[in-house]
């Protein structure tokens, strides 16, 4: 080995210890980037997955991409998409915060229509329930059985709303009252009535 | 007989189940339609008192709440 290769081979050599060892101090700041992601998605994910599902999957792809980029030992490129995709995370509880207050806002104002509007229905399908309940022939097609059923689960899950609401639950109190108004429309369909809005009975 | 089939117009509760009456219809006849039941018809009598004096006296265009 002559004196100039000698010195090549060193410089080769030093050179690709300096990239090594340049490789290596990266890789210990992306893998705390890509943590601090996870951190800032974990944080926020459960509220996130409920109100802003579509931008929780498209900050853990891009997560997952990061992660792949790891992998592949692209240390460089992580940490230059690291503090956007953090942001991003970052972002996801107020935004899921806000969603939140969105949905709990129509919430609040679905309750106060249902809450008045429901017992007038079950009253009125209890009514007509009671009536039939003394006829000696129901009028064919009325399904007195089903309506009493339908009533009775109604007047039940009624209870379950405003027990909810009271307790300061209003996405359990709006739920339980939708259940309400399916099974008391069902029962007022089984007794052939007519429903604001509704098609008329037939026969 | 021809009769109007149930509607929830007229009433304060948007609910509540009215019928018009038309001409030949008796608070028997209603009865009969509503609950399959003519002997019924006081039922319908009584919650209708307000514009009632008579079960035998219904006048076309009245709205009777059908309980």
């Amino acid at each position: 080995m002559t004196m100039r290769n000698f010195k090549l081979a060193g410089l080769v050599t030093v050179t690709a210890a300096l990239l090594l060892a340049a490789c290596a101090s990266q890789m210990e700041p992306a893998q705390t980037a890509i943590a601090g992601i996870e951190s800032a998605v974990s944080t926020a994910s459960a509220d996130a997955g409920k109100y802003v599902p579509d931008q929780l999957s498209a900050v853990q792809a891009k997560l997952n991409d990061l992660k792949a980029a790891f992998d592949k030992k692209d240390y460089k490129s992580v940490l230059a998409n690291a503090p956007a995709l953090l942001s991003d995370a970052q972002g996801l509880l107020g935004a899921a915060a806000l969603k939140k207050e969105e949905v709990m806002k129509a919430m609040s104002v679905e309750w106060t229509s249902m809450a008045a509007s429901l017992p007038q229905l079950v009253s009125a399908v209890k009514s007509r329930v009671d009536m039939l309940s003394k006829s000696h022939h129901a009028p064919a097609g009325v399904d007195l059985v089903a309506a009493k059923t339908g009533l009775a689960d109604a007047t039940a899950m009624w209870g379950k709303a405003q027990a909810a609401f009271s307790s300061g639950n209003v996405e359990e109190a709006v739920t339980a009252a939708r259940e309400v108004k399916t099974k008391a429309e069902a029962a007022a369909t089984a007794l052939k009535m007519k429903l604001p809005g509704a098609a008329p009975a037939a026969g | 007989m021809d009769t109007k089939d149930q509607s929830t117009a007229g009433a304060a509760n948007p609910y509540a189940q009215t019928h018009e009456v038309q001409k030949g219809d008796t608070l028997g006849k209603i009865a009969q339609k509503y609950y399959g039941d003519a002997s019924l018809y006081m039922q319908i009598f009584e919650a209708n008192k307000s514009q009632l004096k008579d079960p035998n006296k219904i006048f076309p265009g009245q709205k009777l709440v059908i309980p």
